[in-house]
């Protein structure tokens, strides 16, 4: 498994979003991205999977040059996301929701057995109760959790989770972090994007960190947490001179 | 107003259902392609004139054919001919290479309109058509049923034959789109397109593809409502200008987008149209002043519940 992203810049008229971002993910870890808002952090999910086309650069997954995809077909290689703001099919059931992606894919698939790998998510997920109710009935929590059982039928290799934890109850924190990990031990690799700084302290084995486009730090989560230079972007120039 | 009777009221209505089933049929289409595509088709009456001639022709070059094949044949072709429309000239839309694509839409859409019209009026000329009922009933006299060639008379109101085969048909392929739509994978699919194209996009459904079958549907539907009518009015090359006046009206009543709503909306149209008509204080002004009531409720559902019936909130 590998994800490059090869000096991708993106512009948007004058605006530069993205800016030479260089990025490789080879193996099943927990990264996190981070970044002020603004920083650019979405914009590089979104080129990934293919909603952006870059302005310049590459973007590889496993060994294919991936960025004139468009989103389905990059979908169908192996790598799915979540939004931040979540959307679920409003007008159709969880069952649905999960369902339809996984048929769409392999139209061939026998029915009762994506009904049972639906239900065992769901059960992971301790969702199974909700199987019935329409996406517009769900909680925002719940909302969240129905992207990522939806991420799971379709088995990707790589995993963008865009602020997961935004706007959940703590209990259903708890069932996030377990599914993070539980992916993370199906070998899977994970992007995860959060300002949750706590979630993503726990969680992440490699950080990194987006600024004005670009990446200003990659590495260790405990080394890049004492950069200075990511000091200097959380808190501003002046930090140490205001207070 | 002697005439106003119990019976005449219920002949009203039961006249309203009829032409309100067929009315939604073809709104279904044009809701179908607005809720995958995001665009208003102005070429949704020309699917619906197409049907009609397609059927015209065939019964013509072939006699003996049976009229409900000839339906299902002027089904394909409306169908066929949307989906090439669709492949040469929305899809650049689909794919974003169009800076302005709801315009873009409008006025290519305009333009297909006047192109199959006027293709039609080289064809067939300006002159009206007329295709001869599909079917002349066995005679049935029940008491409170009745049938003889052309007409049924169902507890003693009359019911044009040509009109009851032509709901039958709209019914039929009502319940057919609904089925398709909600228990197929494909009909999930566009579904999902309908509700969030980008969500869709990104667990693995080809938008572009849910596109092509969207359009092409609406159009088949609208061809097949054009084929099941053609015995019912005279058949024109701009017959299909107030069918799709109508659709528009219809999936605005019923709320955009919405398949429930555009059905119901059908039916809400055809019984005001009805009713106005059929109360009218001057029968011989009465059929003048037919669209107008059905204009009179679009604006005042307007006005109440701006969305339609079952329309989302902007």
């Amino acid at each position: 498994m590998k994800l490059e992203i090869k000096n991708i810049t993106k512009n948007f008229g004058g605006m530069q979003a993205l800016n030479n971002v260089e990025l490789t993910i080879d193996k099943s870890e927990i990264i996190g991205l981070i970044g002020p808002n603004g920083a650019g952090k979405t914009t590089l999910t979104n080129v990934i999977d293919g909603v952006y086309k870059p302005s310049e650069g590459e973007v590889w997954l496993n060994d294919e040059r991936i960025d004139h995809l468009p989103p389905y077909k990059i979908a169908r290689r192996g790598l799915g996301r979540t939004f931040q703001v979540t959307r679920a099919f409003r007008r159709m059931t969880v069952m649905e929701n999960m369902m339809v992606p996984a048929m769409a894919i392999n139209p061939g698939a026998k029915r009762q057995n994506v009904i049972n790998k639906a239900q065992g998510i769901l059960e992971f997920l301790t969702f199974e109760h909700l199987a019935n109710e329409y996406g517009r009935g769900l909680s925002g929590g719940q909302q969240k959790l129905l992207e990522l059982a939806r991420l799971l039928m379709l088995d990707p290799d790589f995993v963008i989770l865009d602020e997961p934890f935004a706007g959940v109850h703590p209990t259903l924190q708890e069932t996030i972090y377990g599914y993070i990990d539980k992916v993370r031990q199906e070998g899977k690799a994970i992007i995860l994007i959060s300002h949750d700084m706590d979630s993503i302290f726990t969680l992440s084995e490699r950080l990194v960190v987006l600024d004005f486009g670009a990446i200003i730090a990659d590495g260790n989560p405990q080394n890049v947490k004492q950069d200075p230079v990511v000091i200097k972007a959380y808190l501003g120039e002046d930090e140490e001179e205001d207070y | 107003m002697d005439y106003i009777t119990g019976q005449f009221l219920v002949n009203l209505l039961m006249n309203g259902i009829l032409i309100g089933l067929i009315y939604g049929l073809m709104a279904l289409g044009l809701t179908l392609i607005f809720s995958v595509l995001g665009i208003v088709s102005f070429a949704h009456g020309e699917f619906y004139m197409i049907g009609g001639y397609v059927v015209y022709y065939l019964l013509q070059a072939f006699g003996n054919l049976e009229p409900m094949i000839a339906i299902l044949i002027a089904g394909a072709v409306t169908f066929v001919i949307g989906v090439i429309f669709e492949l040469l000239f929305l899809q650049p839309m689909g794919k974003g290479d169009i800076e302005r694509p709801g315009e873009y839409a409008i006025l290519l859409t305009f333009g297909l309109a006047f192109f199959l019209q006027h293709v039609m009026i080289g064809i067939v000329g300006p002159f009206p058509t007329k295709v001869d009922r599909f079917y002349d009933f066995a005679e049935i006299d029940w008491g409170w049923l009745r049938m003889k060639a052309a007409t049924v008379w169902f507890f003693d109101m009359p019911i044009s034959s040509s009109r009851l085969i032509a709901t039958g048909v709209a019914v039929v392929l009502t319940a057919l789109m609904i089925w398709f739509m909600s228990k197929t994978w494909t009909g999930r699919g566009l579904q999902a397109v309908s509700q969030d194209r980008q969500a869709a996009s990104v667990v693995g459904i080809n938008p572009s593809h849910m596109n092509t079958l969207a359009f092409g549907l609406g159009t088949m539907l609208a061809g097949m409502s054009g084929a099941a009518l053609v015995t019912v009015f005279a058949w024109v090359p701009w017959v299909g200008m107030p069918a799709s006046s109508k659709s528009f009206i219809i999936i605005v009543l019923g709320g955009m987008g919405s398949m429930p709503g555009a059905l119901l909306g059908g039916l809400v149209l055809g019984i005001v149209e009805s009713f106005g008509a059929g109360l009218y204080p001057d029968p011989s002004k009465a059929l003048a002043y037919k669209d107008a009531f059905g204009l009179l409720v679009f604006a005042l559902v307007l006005l109440v519940k701006p969305t339609g019936f079952f329309g989302r909130k902007l």
